[in-house]
């Protein structure tokens, strides 16, 4: 669509599509003028860890998931799942790398469900990842008695929690390292490798991906496991950070990794989402909250401040976007 | 695929008779059929075996119960029905709930700070709408994606409450506070009238009037309605409007429920959502309508009734409307896959 365009319009899209990463350098720049405390190399770390690290493994397998023309709800699950399954593992006396392999085994359980629904019955994701997140919340109550944690305090768990969450490799915290990693892979798989040719195809026009003799069934069931992996991961970041699993955490992610992902989307000027997009949206949530918190925003005001920062960057690029098409 | 099964199964007398009869029907009304059957189901079987549950009393109570998310159902069912029903680029409002949050804060600061009734609605009344207008604007006018909008705008409106309120439930009383909340007529309270009331407002110009078809044609094919002359964006822009006036609305409704404005009103979204969703499930063309969304509410409203009148733990309540939500879902599909 966007070769048709005249040229006049090409200057307007291109300003769309580079209006997140103004917005993004503009906000680190005023936060860094405005709250000394701010561009630190302790405060840095601390963004990545506390802000980026986890939302951000979340956030690019929802990327995964609505480059593919679905969105995912269930995505807390997969990651609570995770939590409960390493959690309940740890606290039976399971070898940790066992007990990591069965908290991501349980998330791909939520991922199969998925698969089974999405990819083999063609239900509309909306509906059956919402219908699989009220599921979750049931299953979790009835797991935890009602909905009581899992702490991990106890010092036999320590080393292995220590070494996930809190241990770094050359200064470079474990959790962020854990991201570079997902993303990096993720940056191969969606853009540069076949599969991701046709998970684009798919979320662009199903029809024709089909008829092009691409296997939608197959294609889609592998976006919704990686997806189900990757929050499965987070699961298991934010169990070992917070030293402890509690139940319906994971929800607490689904919002920001829409937004995020979809924030991503106006990073490119054909609209769709990237690794790279869903990682400045992560990184721009993270700044502006951890920025709005030292220039002394409370909680409530900073809500308000990241909605309409937020709306400001999504209104920029889209306006810019349309002005270009008139 | 569905053509080829057509061409099979055209010819030969034996399972000819069998897809005469289904034939007569649409793959539309089978899936009505089954939607249908199984909230009957579900409601003969708590009648069956629930001691209280067949209860004018406990009827009553439920459809009451229900005024509040049914109204903010219907809606979002407004929304989805005009914006269209695509998974990420459709119609939704996500800051539906927060708007009632904040809306319900704004009504009760008002009266707290001494203002009369009447200034203290209009200032609800227009905050709400407001929020509706803004996002509208932004879908309309910017071409936000719906789902991202109101997503960033739940988080303003939801943050507003908060610094309004400060996290504290904030009493209200006032005059129609009272009637709302203890008045009744014919056996029936004003909640119970006012979702009566809406209802038959939003059934009469939804589906009996030539604003309705318009913006059921905005919804289904926006390319073919702006070509037959209906201004789409005004349109959509006017079901976020309305859809912001509704949510204030509802709050009012809630503040006279808890004589209070409430905290956590945002949690309310998805419930909202899976209703107006599964509302369509009960519609012959699969798009929102007024009758389908509130069979919807009222089936969510009577199952969790049900669960409690069980004594079962309340644990399984969203479970069990989850697997009920997928498995009408999975009917549907199927079904109207094999109705072609």
């Amino acid at each position: 669509m966007s070769i048709a365009l005249p040229r006049a319009g090409l200057i307007g899209e291109r300003l769309a599509a580079s209006a997140l990463l103004i917005a993004f350098a503009g906000l680190f720049l005023f936060f860094a003028l405005s709250a000394p405390a701010f561009l630190t190399a302790g405060n840095l770390k601390n963004i990545l860890v506390n802000n980026v690290a986890i939302l951000g493994v979340v956030a690019i397998g929802m990327t995964f998931v609505v480059k593919s023309g679905g969105i995912d709800l269930s995505t807390g699950v997969a990651l609570d799942a995770a939590g409960f399954g390493f959690a309940f593992a740890l606290t039976a006396a399971i070898a940790a790398p066992l007990a990591i392999s069965l908290g991501l085994a349980a998330a791909l359980v939520v991922g199969a469900v998925n698969v089974l629904l999405i990819a083999r019955l063609r239900l509309n994701p909306f509906l059956a990842t919402l219908a699989l997140l009220f599921i979750g919340q049931s299953a979790q109550r009835l797991l935890t008695g009602g909905g009581s944690p899992i702490y991990l305090g106890n010092r036999s768990y320590a080393d292995v929690l220590g070494a996930i969450g809190r241990s770094d490799l050359l200064g470079i915290p474990t959790p962020v390292i854990v991201l570079a990693l997902v993303a990096a892979l993720a940056f191969v798989i969606l853009h540069r490798g076949r599969l991701g040719r046709e998970i684009s195809a798919i979320g662009a026009a199903p029809e024709a991906a089909h008829y092009s003799g691409i296997s939608t069934t197959f294609v889609l069931a592998r976006v919704w496991l990686i997806a189900a992996l990757l929050s499965g991961i987070a699961g298991i970041l934010l169990t070992a950070t917070v030293r402890s699993y509690i139940p319906m955490s994971g929800n607490g992610y689904l919002l920001d990794a829409i937004g995020a992902a979809f924030i991503g989307t106006t990073l490119r000027r054909d609209g769709r989402p990237s690794v790279h997009g869903t990682l400045i949206g992560v990184l721009l949530l993270g700044v502006v909250r951890n920025g709005l918190l030292l220039i002394g925003w409370n909680f409530y005001w900073q809500q308000v401040g990241i909605g309409v920062l937020v709306f400001a960057v999504l209104a920029l690029s889209y306006g810019l976007r349309r002005e270009g098409r008139h | 695929m569905t053509l080829a099964q057509t061409e099979i199964t055209l010819p030969g007398p034996g399972p000819g008779r069998v897809r005469a009869w289904t034939a007569t029907l649409s793959g539309g009304d089978v899936t009505r059929l089954v939607a249908l059957a199984t909230v009957a189901l579900v409601f003969i079987g708590f009648a069956v075996t629930t001691r209280g549950f067949f209860t004018s009393w406990n009827i009553l109570n439920v459809i009451e119960q229900s005024a509040i998310p049914g109204i903010l159902a219907l809606a979002m069912a407004l929304v989805i029905l005009t914006g269209g029903s695509d998974v990420q680029t459709g119609g939704i409002d996500l800051s539906l709930a927060a708007n009632m949050g904040l809306s319900a804060a704004i009504f009760a600061v008002a009266l707290r700070a001494g203002w009369g009734e009447p200034a203290a609605l209009a200032a609800t009344l227009g905050a709400g709408m407001l929020v509706g207008v803004v996002n509208g604007l932004a879908v309309v006018r910017l071409g936000i994606l719906p789902l991202l909008a109101t997503l960033a705008m739940s988080n303003i409106v939801g943050g507003l409450e908060l610094v309004l309120t400060e996290n504290t439930v904030i009493p209200a009383t006032s005059p129609i506070l009272n009637v709302l909340s203890a008045g009744s007529f014919l056996g029936l309270s004003s909640l119970t009238w006012v979702l009566i009331l809406v209802s038959t407002l939003a059934a009469v110009i939804l589906h009996a009037s030539p604003p309705g078809l318009r913006l059921y044609a905005t919804g289904g094919h926006p390319e073919a309605a702006r070509a037959a002359g209906v201004s789409v964006g005004r349109l959509i822009l006017g079901s976020y409007a309305v859809a912001g006036f509704t949510a204030a609305f509802a709050a009012i409704l809630s503040v006279s429920r808890l004589s209070a404005s409430s905290t956590g009103t945002g949690e309310m979204l998805l419930s909202i959502l899976a209703a107006a969703l599964l509302g369509t499930v009960f519609s012959r063309r699969g798009v929102p309508t007024v009758a389908g969304t509130l069979i919807a509410v009222l089936f969510i409203g009577f199952l969790s009734n049900g669960f409690q009148l069980k004594g079962l733990s309340s644990n399984w309540v969203s479970g069990v409307q989850g697997a009920l939500i997928l498995a009408v879902v999975a009917a549907t599909a199927l079904n109207r896959r094999k109705g072609g």
